[in-house]
C-alpha cells in the first residue's frame, strides 16, 4: 500500500531564485494555501479551498522553494500518530508498521521518504518533535513568537508554532531562516531581542561546535522512559559530552502536571478555535432537521472523528461556569509555573536533553483505543509549548531497529544554540 | 448581550401579544397571584401583596451599543463604510477563516480612551481582550472578541439634565469588542426562513458597549442620558449618529415598591431589593425617542401586572417598535454560559500613557455653560448653539467677528431654523459656511436688511446653491446708496405737489405717503426711517 504522506499532490512554483530554489518543500495540510485544498485531516473541510496564504507559504515561495503537496496529519492536529486523520493513516517509512507519530506525521515522513527535501509542520504539544523522533529525521518547534501563525488553522492558539523538518539539522535551519520574523498580521510574533549573533543566520549556526556546552538533563523527562529509549539517548550524550560538552542532572518538578495542564489548556483553546466550523460555511451545510442549534450540532458531529469531539467536549467542560477555575484557570496557574522552573534550570545549563519520546513509535492501531495511553506519550514535548521555549529533536540512533529521537530545549529565541548542538549529532 | 441578540425573537405567538393586555383585563382576584403562580419564589408574591402599600419605583439600567467611527475594522483592515453591496469589505480576518488572526486596530481603543476621558472613567494600565464564546449563525467564528475582566474604561459617569433637575448616571463599564454579521432571513424567521442570507460587511466594526448602573427612574431620564451620550460621542467625533444601525440598546426595567427601599431614598436603593425585584430586558430599541416609548410601555406593562396583583416575569423582551409593544422573546436558552477566556491571539496592550497623549475637545455640557457666561447667552440659545460640535464651532467663529447676540440669533435661529426645515445639517453646509459668515456681515453692516438676509438671501443660498453676493446681485437687495435716496426724495416733491402742501398746511399723515412714494422708487431696499427724515429736511429746507 502506499505510504499516504499526501492528502493533496499538487505543485506550487515559487520565485526563480531564493535561498530555497531547487528545494522541494512538503507543506502540513492545516497551513493554508491560496487554491489549494487544505483540509487540516478532516471531513469538515474536505472541500476547504483557502482564498489566501499562510505567511510562512509566502515566504517559502518568495524564497524559491517549490511546495510538492499537503502532507497527511492527525484531524486538527489531535494526536500523536497521525491515525485520527480523516484520509487515513500515514506508514513510518523508517519503521515500516509503525506509527509515523503525529500530529504532523505526514510531514516528517514525507523527509524520512525523500518525498521532499524538507516539509513544514506545526507543534502545539510536540506535533513536530514527536514525528522528527518517531520518523528519524530532524524537527525544530520555535519560540513562540518567532514564527507567524497567520493561515496556520488553530488548535491551541496559545500554544502552538510552525517549524521546518529535514534529513540535516543544517536544512531545517535553513528553512526557519525563510520562515522566521515578526509578521504585521500576528501580533504575537516579536523581534528576537539582538544579541552578538543575532545577525547570522540559523543555518550558520549548525557548526556542529559543543565545546564547552553546558548540558542539563532534567531528571523527571527519564523517569517511566522506556529501556531501549534511555540507553540510547544517554549514548547520544555520551556523544557530545566527547566532543567537549558537559551534562549535569536537572529537576523540573513542575512537569509533572504538564500534561494536564496541556490538554485542559490546549482543549479549552481548540473548543473555541473550532467552533466556527459548524455547517454555515464549512462541511455539510443544512439539509438537517430541526432549528439552526439543532443543525449546527449535527453538521459537527458528522464532520468531526472521534478525538475532535473528545478534546471538543472536554475543552467546552473546562471552561464552563463552576469548572472554570477548578480547570483552565488551575492549568494557568501550572503553566506559570512550568515556565518559572524552564527559566530556573536554563540559568544553570545552556540546554536541557531529554529524550524526545519516551517511547519507540507505536505499532499501527495500538494506540487508539488508549487515549489517556498516548496523552501521556506527550509527557516530553508538552512542558516546552506551556514555557514557550524553542526545542529541536534530532536522531540519537535506534532500539530494536526502531528511532529513538533526542530533544534540546534551549531559552526563548535560542535557537542557534540549538542547531549548533544538534548538529553535532548528526 | 451581544448587540446581534436583539434580533433574535422566536416564535412570537398571539397569546404573547396579548401581554399588553394584563393590566387592562386585570379582572382577576387579588389571590392570582397565589393560584396562578404556586411555585414563585415568596419574594415575588410578596412585591404583588405590597403594592397597595405605598408608591411604585422604576429602576431602570442600559447597556448602550455604539459603532465607532474608525476608518477600518477593528481587527482588520477592511473599510467600515456602508455599502450595499453584500460581503464586499470583508477578508480571511473579519471572515473568521480558519488560520486567519486579528491585529488590533489601535484606532479603535483611541476612541475607547477619548470616551473613557469623557465619563471621566478609571483607565487601566494595560487592557486586553477575551473571548465569548456562543453559537449564532451571525458569528463568524462563533465566539466573539470581546472585553471581560479588564474593560478598557471602568467606573464613570455621565450628568444629564432632565426637567431642570440635574442627574449623575454611573456607567460601571465601557469595553471594546467586535461586530458580528448581519442576517436577512427569507420567507421568515430564523428557524422557518427557507434560507437565510449572511452578510459580513457589519462584521468587526468596532463596537463599544456602554453598561450603566440601576440609575434610571424614568424612561425620560433614559431619553435623556442618551441624547446627552449621543452629544458626547458626537463631539468626540468617534460616532456617526446617521448610520444605520450605530446606536443599539438594551434595558434592564424592574418595579420596586417604594416602602421595600431601606434606605427610603429613591436614588439609593440597596441590591437586595433590586435582586427582589423581577426584571425584564428589553432589546431592540435603536433611538433614544424608541428607547423611551419602549420603556414607557414596559414601565405601565409591569405597573399595571403589579397592581393586578400579578407578578411580572424574570424575562426579555423584543422592542416591536411599528406595533409600540413589548413582545416575550421566550428564548429557548437557559442561563447563558459564554465560557469567556483569554485571546491569546492579541497581546496585551499597554495603554497607562494614552490617557494624558490623547486630547478630547470641550464637551458638550462645558460649552453649553461657557456659552452663557461668555457670550451672554440664555439657556436655550447655549443649547441649540452646542448641540454639536460643528454648531459650536461656527457659532464661536461668526461671535469672534461679530456682535455675539446678532451671531446667536443668526445661527441658533436662522440658520438652524432653515436647515432644520429642509432637514439639513450643518455638515451639509461643509465648505460653504464662510458664505453664512459673508451673510452676517452683509446685515451687521447695513449693506442689506435682516429681513431679506433671512428670508431672500439665506433660504436661496440653501436652496439654490447660490452666494450670497450673487443673490444680493440678482435680486437687487443691495440697500439703495444715499445720492439715489436723496434723488427719489426731490422726485417725490416735485411729482406730488398736493401733498406737499398737505403737509405744509398741517396735514402731518401726508408725510406717510411721500415715504411710500419714495419706497417704491428705490425698490423698496431704502430705510423707511431714513427716508422720513430725508423728506422732513427737504421740505423744511
Amino acid at each position: 500500500m502506499s505510504a499516504n504522506i499526501f492528502i493533496t499532490e499538487e505543485t506550487i512554483d515559487g520565485v526563480e531564485d531564493g535561498p530555497l530554489a531547487d528545494t522541494t518543500v512538503a507543506v502540513k495540510d492545516n497551513i493554508s494555501t491560496e487554491g489549494i485544498l487544505t483540509t487540516c485531516g478532516s471531513a469538515m473541510l474536505d472541500d476547504y479551498v483557502p482564498p489566501y496564504d499562510a505567511t510562512v507559504v509566502s515566504r517559502l515561495k518568495d524564497a524559491g522553494a517549490t511546495i510538492v503537496g499537503k502532507t497527511n496529519m492527525d484531524e486538527f492536529g489531535m494526536g500523536t500518530t497521525t491515525e485520527t486523520s480523516a484520509f487515513g493513516a500515514t506508514e513510518n517509512p523508517a519503521a515500516p508498521g509503525h506509527v509515523p507519530g503525529g500530529s504532523s506525521g505526514g510531514s516528517a515522513a514525507a523527509v524520512a521518504a525523500g518525498e521532499a527535501d524538507v516539509a513544514l509542520g506545526s507543534d502545539t504539544g510536540g506535533s513536530i518533535r514527536c514525528p522528527a523522533a518517531f520518523c528519524g529525521v530532524v524537527g525544530i518547534k520555535p519560540t513562540y513568537g518567532l514564527v507567524s501563525r497567520y493561515g496556520l488553522v488553530a488548535y491551541g492558539n496559545s500554544l502552538e508554532q510552525i517549524g521546518p523538518f529535514a534529513t540535516s539539522v543544517e536544512d531545517a535551519a535553513a528553512t526557519l531562516d525563510v520562515i522566521a520574523g515578526p509578521d504585521d498580521r500576528d501580533a504575537t510574533t516579536r523581534e528576537p531581542p539582538a544579541d552578538g549573533e543575532s545577525d547570522s543566520s540559523y543555518a550558520d549556526a549548525a557548526t556542529g561546535d559543543v565545546d564547552g556546552l553546558s548540558i542539563g538533563v532534567p531528571t523527571e523527562l527519564l523517569e517511566g522512559a522506556d529501556e531501549g529509549v534511555v540507553d540510547t539517548f544517554w549514548d547520544a550524550i555520551d556523544d557530545l559530552e566527547s566532543q567537549g560538552a558537559s551534562y549535569h542532572e536537572v529537576s523540573l518538578p513542575s512537569v509533572e502536571h504538564a500534561v494536564e495542564a496541556y490538554y485542559v489548556i490546549a482543549m479549552s483553546e481548540a473548543s473555541s478555535n473550532l467552533a466556527r466550523f459548524d455547517g454555515v460555511r464549512y462541511g455539510e451545510s443544512g439539509g438537517y432537521d430541526g432549528n439552526w442549534n439543532e443543525t449546527f450540532a449535527t453538521a459537527r458531529k458528522e464532520g468531526f472523528g472521534d478525538e475532535v469531539k473528545r478534546r471538543i467536549l472536554l475543552g467546552t467542560y473546562a471552561l464552563s461556569a463552576g469548572y472554570h477555575d477548578k480547570y483552565y484557570k488551575k492549568a494557568q496557574d501550572a503553566r506559570a509555573w512550568v515556565k518559572q522552573d524552564f527559566d530556573g534550570v536554563l540559568e544553570e545549563a545552556d540546554v536541557l536533553a531529554s529524550p524526545t519520546m519516551p517511547v519507540p513509535p507505536f505499532e499501527r492501531g495500538e494506540s487508539l483505543d488508549d487515549p489517556l495511553q498516548m496523552y501521556l506519550a506527550d509527557a516530553n514535548t508538552v512542558p516546552v509549548n506551556l514555557a514557550d521555549l524553542p526545542a529541536i529533536s534530532v536522531p540519537a540512533g535506534e532500539t530494536d531497529g526502531l528511532p529513538v529521537g533526542l530533544q534540546l530545549v534551549g531559552p526563548a529565541f535560542g535557537e542557534r544554540e540549538l542547531i549548533r548542538a544538534g548538529s553535532a549529532l548528526s | 448581550m451581544a448587540p446581534h441578540e436583539s434580533s433574535f425573537v422566536t416564535d412570537i405567538e398571539p397569546a404573547t401579544e396579548h401581554v399588553a393586555g394584563v393590566g387592562i383585563d386585570g379582572l382577576a382576584p387579588y389571590r392570582r397571584v397565589v393560584t396562578f403562580y404556586p411555585h414563585q419564589p415568596e419574594s415575588r408574591v410578596m412585591t404583588a401583596q405590597t403594592v397597595q402599600q405605598g408608591d411604585l419605583v422604576t429602576v431602570i439600567g442600559l447597556e448602550v451599543h455604539v459603532q465607532l467611527e474608525t476608518d477600518t475594522k477593528i481587527f482588520c483592515g477592511c473599510s467600515t463604510e456602508q455599502t450595499d453591496e453584500p460581503n464586499e469589505h470583508v477578508c480571511p480576518v473579519c471572515l473568521g477563516l480558519p488560520g486567519a488572526l486579528p491585529v488590533l486596530n489601535e484606532g479603535a481603543v483611541e476612541a475607547a480612551v477619548k470616551i473613557g476621558k469623557a465619563i471621566d472613567a478609571e483607565i487601566p494600565e494595560e487592557t486586553r481582550f477575551h473571548r465569548k464564546n456562543y453559537y449564532y449563525p451571525d458569528l463568524p467564528k462563533n465566539f466573539q472578541i470581546t472585553q471581560y475582566d479588564e474593560p478598557i474604561c471602568a467606573d464613570g459617569e455621565l450628568e444629564v439634565a432632565v426637567e431642570g433637575t440635574r442627574r449623575t448616571i454611573t456607567i460601571e463599564r465601557a469595553h471594546l469588542e467586535e461586530d458580528p454579521g448581519s442576517l436577512q432571513h427569507v420567507g421568515g424567521g430564523i428557524d422557518t426562513a427557507d434560507y437565510t442570507l449572511v452578510n459580513y460587511n457589519r462584521a468587526g466594526t468596532p463596537l463599544m458597549e456602554i453598561v450603566t448602573a440601576p440609575d434610571f427612574r424614568s424612561p425620560s431620564e433614559v431619553r435623556a442620558f442618551l441624547a446627552e451620550l449621543e452629544e458626547v460621542l458626537e463631539y468626540l467625533g468617534v460616532f456617526d449618529a446617521e448610520r444605520d444601525g450605530s446606536l443599539r440598546i438594551d434595558a434592564n426595567l424592574s418595579i420596586i415598591p417604594e416602602d421595600e427601599i431601606e434606605s427610603g431614598d429613591i436614588d439609593d436603593i440597596g441590591s437586595s431589593a433590586l435582586e427582589t425585584a423581577n426584571r425584564t430586558e428589553v432589546k431592540n430599541i435603536s433611538s433614544h425617542k424608541g428607547a423611551q416609548k419602549a420603556l414607557a410601555y414596559e414601565e405601565t406593562r409591569q405597573k399595571n401586572a403589579i397592581e393586578r396583583g400579578r407578578a411580572v416575569e424574570q424575562e426579555t423582551r423584543h422592542w416591536d417598535e411599528s406595533r409600540g409593544i413589548t413582545v416575550s422573546m421566550r428564548s429557548k436558552e437557559e442561563e447563558k454560559d459564554y465560557r469567556y477566556f483569554e485571546e491569546a491571539d492579541l497581546p496585551p496592550l499597554r495603554v497607562a500613557d494614552w490617557k494624558d497623549e490623547i486630547s478630547i475637545p470641550e464637551l458638550p455640557s462645558a460649552r453649553r455653560e461657557r456659552f452663557q457666561a461668555e457670550y451672554g447667552l440664555d439657556e436655550e440659545s447655549a443649547s441649540k448653539l452646542t448641540s454639536t460640535k460643528q454648531v459650536a464651532d461656527f457659532y464661536e467663529t461668526v461671535a469672534a467677528e461679530f456682535d455675539p447676540d446678532l451671531a446667536a440669533t443668526w445661527v441658533a435661529d436662522n440658520l438652524l431654523g432653515e436647515l432644520n426645515y429642509r432637514d439639513m445639517e450643518i455638515t451639509d453646509l461643509e465648505g460653504r459656511l464662510n458664505e453664512v459668515t459673508r451673510l452676517v456681515e452683509l446685515v451687521a453692516t447695513d449693506e442689506i436688511t435682516a429681513k431679506n438676509a433671512r428670508e431672500t438671501v439665506l433660504r436661496s443660498m440653501l436652496d439654490d446653491e447660490r452666494t450670497p453676493e450673487e443673490i444680493v446681485d440678482a435680486e437687487g437687495l443691495g440697500k439703495t446708496g444715499e445720492d439715489e435716496v436723496q434723488q427719489a426724495v426731490v422726485e417725490a416733491i416735485d411729482e406730488n405737489p398736493d401733498a406737499v402742501s398737505d403737509y405744509e398746511s398741517g396735514d402731518d399723515g401726508a408725510i406717510n405717503f411721500l415715504v411710500g412714494q419714495v419706497m417704491q422708487k428705490t425698490g423698496g431696499s431704502a430705510d423707511p426711517g431714513d427716508v422720513n427724515q430725508l423728506l422732513r429736511a427737504e421740505l423744511e429746507a
